[in-house]
C-alpha cells in the first residue's frame, strides 16, 4: 500500500490527514484523490506541491512516476513561512 | 525632502546626555535607503574599529525606511543595528512591533544611542523632547509587566531580565514582536537602558498621496489572493513549514543529527490551528497577520513561530507542542533568542550524552528546561555558561563538530543537508547562521513551491546571490521579508503544477541559470532600466510612489548588493575572515542519510563561486571595483554635522 499524507489547506480540504491507495502511479493517485475529495480539493491540486518519499515529482518523472508498496506520498499546498 | 522620510535622526549620548539631531545627506538615504541598508552604513560610520560591544563604546540604531508608517502594507518594520556581543560581527534584527511607526510620528528616521548610562535608565521620546527617566522600578521586570508599565500609546522597545543579564543573545521586544538575534537585547542592557518609549503626531509625507493608495491597494489585494501569503500563512502561521521540512528532510531534529522528527505532525502550524489558535494576529497594518493567538493556562498569549517549534521540539526532540508554547511564552517575557535558545539546549544535550558536560537535560525529557531558561536568563548556575551560547560551550567543553554556529551565530531552524544552498547561505550571512541573510535558498530548494535539485551544488551560488540580493534590498526599503513569496506569482505556480515541460524550463532557469544570474548581478544599475512587474516585487512600486523617486529593478539589484557588500567590510574591519565563511563539521563532513552520499553540504565547491560573482577576491575581500560600482565608500565618516544639540532633561 501507499501511504499518501495530505497537509495544511489540502488536508482541511479533504477532511483528513491521510489515506491508503494501490494506486501505482502519481497519476492513478491524483484521480483517485481528487475523485474521493471533490471539486475543492482538486482546484487546490492546481498548485500543489506533490513529493514521493521527500522527492518532488518535478525531480522523478511527474505524474508518470510509480509508486510502490510502502511508498510515502506527501501533497502540500504551496507555502510560506520561516 | 523625499517623501516618506522624516527628515532627522536622532543620536543620544547617556553618557553626558547630549541630544543631537541632524539631517542624513540626500545621497546617504537614495543609496542605504532605511533599516537594514541605512543601519548597516550608520554602524560603519559611527563605530570606532575593535569596540567592544558590550562597552559603552557600542552604538545600538534603530533605523525605519520611508514606508515605515507610511500605510503600505507588511511594512511597519524596523530595524536594529549593533556589533553582536555574540559574534563580533555586525548585527541587524528586524522587529515588526509598532515602534517604527511611533518613532517616526515623533518626527524621526533613525535614533542612534551611544554611552552607558550610570544607572537603569529608559529614554524617552515625546517629539521633540527628549528625557532620560529612571528606571529602577522597571529593572527586573519582565518584558510584558515593562511594557504595561511604560505610558500608553507609545512606541516601546523593551529588554526582559536576559538583557539586563547581558545573556550574549538577549532580543528586544516591542508589543509582542521580538527583535531576536544576536544579542542586541544584551547591547541595550549594557547600556543600563531597559526601554526606549517614543511618541508623537507627526505624519508620513507620501509624494504621490493617490497613486500610493491606489498601489497599497492592489499590493492588499495582491497578497491575499497569493495561495501562500493569502492563504496557508494566514490560516496555519510560519510553523507550516515544520511538515515540509519534515518530508524533505530539513528539519533539524536531535541536534541537527537528523533532518526529520517522527512526531514532526505533533508540533506542526495544523495542529498549532487546530487545537491552539484563538485568532490571528500580526504586525500592525498587515493583511497576512502570520502570528498566533493561543490558549495557555487560561491566557491568551502569542503562539511559537517556526523557528521556535524547530528548534525547540524537534531539536531536543520535544513533540509536546504546549511545552513549545510555554518555553516560547517564558523566553519572549524574559527577553531571549529562541533560535539560539533551542541550538544551545540541544548542544547541551548532546554534550551530555557524550560525556563533556554533566547536566540533567536530555533529548526528549521537558522536565528542567522551564528552569534552565530561567537559569540562563538570570545566569544561575551552569545558566551563566549557557547564556554566552553554543560557540562558547564548545570551545570550552568540546564538541565542535557538533556546535551548530557559524560565526557564534547559532543556525536558524533549516538542516541544510536537504538543500545545500541553504548551507552556503548560513556561511556567507554577515550575522553568522541566519537563514534570512543567507537569502533563504532552501525556498527554491526543498520547502517552497517551486524547487531545484537541493542536493547539488550546480547553479546554487548564483541563486543565493540572486535570493540574497533581491532580500536585502526588500528589506532596507523596509518591507518584511514574508513580501518576497510574492516573487512566485499565481500564475507561475499555476504554470509549473499543470506542464513540466514549463517547470522544467522555469527550475532550469533558477538552477542552470544560476550562474548567468550571478554574473548579471555584478551589472552596475543601469544595466537594467525597468521597474520590475507588479505582480513579483509590488514594495517597489509602493517604494516609489512613496518617495517620489525613480526606482528600478536595476537600482533594487544594486541595493541588495550594496548592503551585502557594506556588511562585509564592516566584517573584514572588525577582523573577520573567509576563514569565518564555514559551517560545523556536522553539516560538511556527516551524512545526514547513509543511503544519500550527497546528504552533507559541499561549501568548498560553492563558496569561491559565491565570492566571484559578488565581485569578491579569492580570500573573500571586495575588490575596490566592486565598490566603487557600488558606491560605497570605504572611509568611515560621521554622516553629518550635528545641527542641534542639546542636554536631556532627565527624569526623578
Ligand atoms: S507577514 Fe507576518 S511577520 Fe510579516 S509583517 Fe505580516 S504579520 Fe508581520
Amino acid at each position: 500500500m501507499v501511504e499518501v499524507r495530505l497537509y495544511a489547506s489540502m488536508r482541511a480540504a479533504a477532511g483528513e490527514k491521510r489515506f491508503f491507495t494501490d494506486a501505482s502511479s502519481v497519476k492513478e493517485l491524483l484521480q483517485q484523490a481528487e475523485g474521493r475529495y471533490g471539486k475543492e480539493f482538486a482546484a487546490r491540486l492546481k498548485v500543489a506541491t506533490i513529493l514521493v518519499n521527500g522527492k518532488n515529482i518535478a525531480h522523478l518523472k511527474w505524474r508518470r512516476t510509480r509508486l510502490q508498496d510502502g511508498d510515502v506520498v506527501s501533497i502540500f499546498p504551496p507555502l510560506a513561512g520561516g | 525632502m523625499i517623501g516618506g522620510y522624516m527628515g532627522k535622526v536622532l543620536e543620544v549620548d547617556l553618557n553626558s546626555k547630549q541630544v543631537k539631531k541632524y539631517a542624513l545627506p540626500h545621497h546617504m538615504l537614495e543609496l542605504y535607503v532605511g533599516n537594514k541598508g541605512l543601519g548597516a552604513r550608520l554602524l560603519y560610520d559611527l563605530l570606532p574599529p575593535a569596540t567592544d560591544p558590550l562597552s559603552e563604546k557600542n552604538v545600538f540604531i534603530v533605523t525605519t525606511a520611508p514606508l515605515t508608517g507610511s500605510g503600505a502594507p507588511s511594512s511597519n518594520r524596523f530595524n536594529i543595528t549593533t556589533k553582536s556581543p555574540l559574534t563580533g560581527t555586525i548585527v541587524n534584527s528586524n522587529c515588526g512591533g509598532d515602534f517604527g511607526i511611533h518613532l517616526k510620528k515623533a518626527g524621526y528616521d533613525a535614533l542612534i544611542i551611544t554611552g552607558k548610562a550610570d544607572r537603569p535608565v529608559y529614554l524617552n521620546i515625546d517629539g521633540e523632547n527628549v528625557s532620560i527617566e529612571d528606571a529602577a522600578e522597571l529593572w527586573g521586570l519582565d518584558t510584558q509587566k515593562t511594557q504595561e508599565k511604560l505610558p500608553p500609546k507609545t512606541g516601546k522597545i523593551v529588554i526582559g531580565p536576559a538583557g539586563e543579564n547581558l545573556v550574549k543573545y538577549a532580543s528586544v521586544i516591542s508589543e509582542e514582536r521580538v527583535a531576536g538575534r544576536g544579542g542586541v537585547g544584551a547591547v541595550m542592557g549594557s547600556k543600563n537602558l531597559k526601554a526606549v518609549v517614543a511618541r508623537g503626531d507627526q505624519k508620513v509625507r507620501v509624494a504621490h498621496e493617490e497613486k500610493f493608495k491606489e498601489i497599497c491597494k492592489k499590493w492588499r489585494e495582491l497578497a491575499r489572493q497569493h495561495p501562500a501569503t493569502g492563504e496557508e500563512l494566514p490560516r496555519y502561521g510560519t510553523a507550516v513549514f515544520v511538515n515540509k521540512c519534515n518530508a524533505t528532510f530539513t528539519l533539524p531534529t536531535r541536534n541537527y543529527r537528523y533532518g526529520t522528527f517522527s512526531e514532526a505532525d505533533a508540533v506542526s502550524g495544523e495542529t498549532l490551528a487546530e487545537k491552539y489558535l484563538v485568532k490571528n494576529i500580526g504586525c500592525r497594518g498587515c493583511p497576512i497577520a502570520c502570528g498566533r493567538l493561543v490558549e495557555f493556562k487560561g491566557k491568551k498569549i502569542k503562539g511559537p513561530e517556526y523557528e521556535t517549534v524547530g528548534l525547540l521540539g524537534p531539536n531536543i526532540m520535544n513533540a509536546d507542542l504546549m511545552a513549545i508554547i510555554e518555553f516560547n511564552y517564558l523566553a519572549d517575557l524574559l527577553g531571549l533568542d529562541t533560535i539560539s535558545l533551542g541550538n544551545t539546549l540541544g548542544f547541551v544535550m548532546e554534550a551530555g550524552e557524550k560525556g563533556l558536560i554533566k547536566t540533567n537535560l536530555a533529548f526528549g525529557k521537558i522536565d528542567g528546561i522551564s528552569q534552565a531558561i530561567e537559569d540562563i536568563a538570570y545566569r544561575r548556575g551552569f545558566g551563566d555558561e549557557m547564556a554566552e551560547g553554543v560557540r562558547y560551550l564548545s570551545q570550552k567543553y568540546g564538541g565542535e563538530e557538533f556546535a551548530i554556529h557559524v560565526k557564534g551565530l547559532e543556525i536558524a531552524s533549516y538542516e541544510p543537508r536537504g538543500a545545500v544552498g541553504q548551507g552556503l547561505g548560513y556561511a556567507i550571512a554577515s550575522r553568522g547562521g541566519c537563514h534570512i541573510g543567507g537569502g533563504y535558498a532552501i525556498y527554491l530548494e526543498a520547502n517552497g513551491p517551486i524547487t531545484v535539485d537541493p542536493l547539488t551544488p550546480l547553479g546554487k551560488p548564483g541563486l543565493v546571490v540572486l535570493n540574497q540580493t533581491t532580500m536585502e534590498a526588500v528589506s532596507s526599503l523596509g518591507c518584511c521579508i514574508f513580501t518576497v513569496y510574492m516573487f512566485l506569482p499565481r500564475q507561475l505556480l499555476e504554470l509549473n503544477a499543470r506542464s513540466p515541460f514549463a517547470s522544467k524550463l522555469i527550475r532550469g532557469t533558477f538552477l542552470y541559470g544560476g550562474n548567468l544570474i550571478g554574473r548579471a548581478l555584478s551589472l552596475p544599475a543601469w544595466t537594467l532600466p525597468v521597474k520590475p512587474p507588479f505582480i513579483m516585487l509590488p514594495q517597489v512600486w509602493a517604494h516609489v510612489y512613496c518617495t517620489g523617486q525613480r526606482f528600478t529593478l536595476g537600482r533594487l539589484m544594486e541595493l541588495g548588493k550594496r548592503v551585502v557588500n557594506m556588511d562585509r567590510i564592516f566584517n573584514l574591519r572588525e577582523g573577520l575572515t573567509a576563514r569565518d565563511d564555514t559551517l560545523p563539521a556536522r553539516l560538511t563532513e556527516e551524512l545526514q542519510r547513509s543511503e544519500e552520499p550527497n546528504s552533507r553540504v559541499p561549501l568548498d565547491k560553492m563558496l569561491p563561486k559565491y565570492y566571484h560573482f559578488r565581485g569578491w577576491s579569492r580570500d573573500g575581500v571586495p575588490k575596490a571595483k566592486t565598490l566603487r560600482t557600488l558606491r560605497i565608500d570605504p572611509q568611515q565618516s560621521h554622516p553629518a554635522a550635528a545641527v542641534s544639540s542639546e542636554s536631556a532633561t532627565t527624569g526623578s
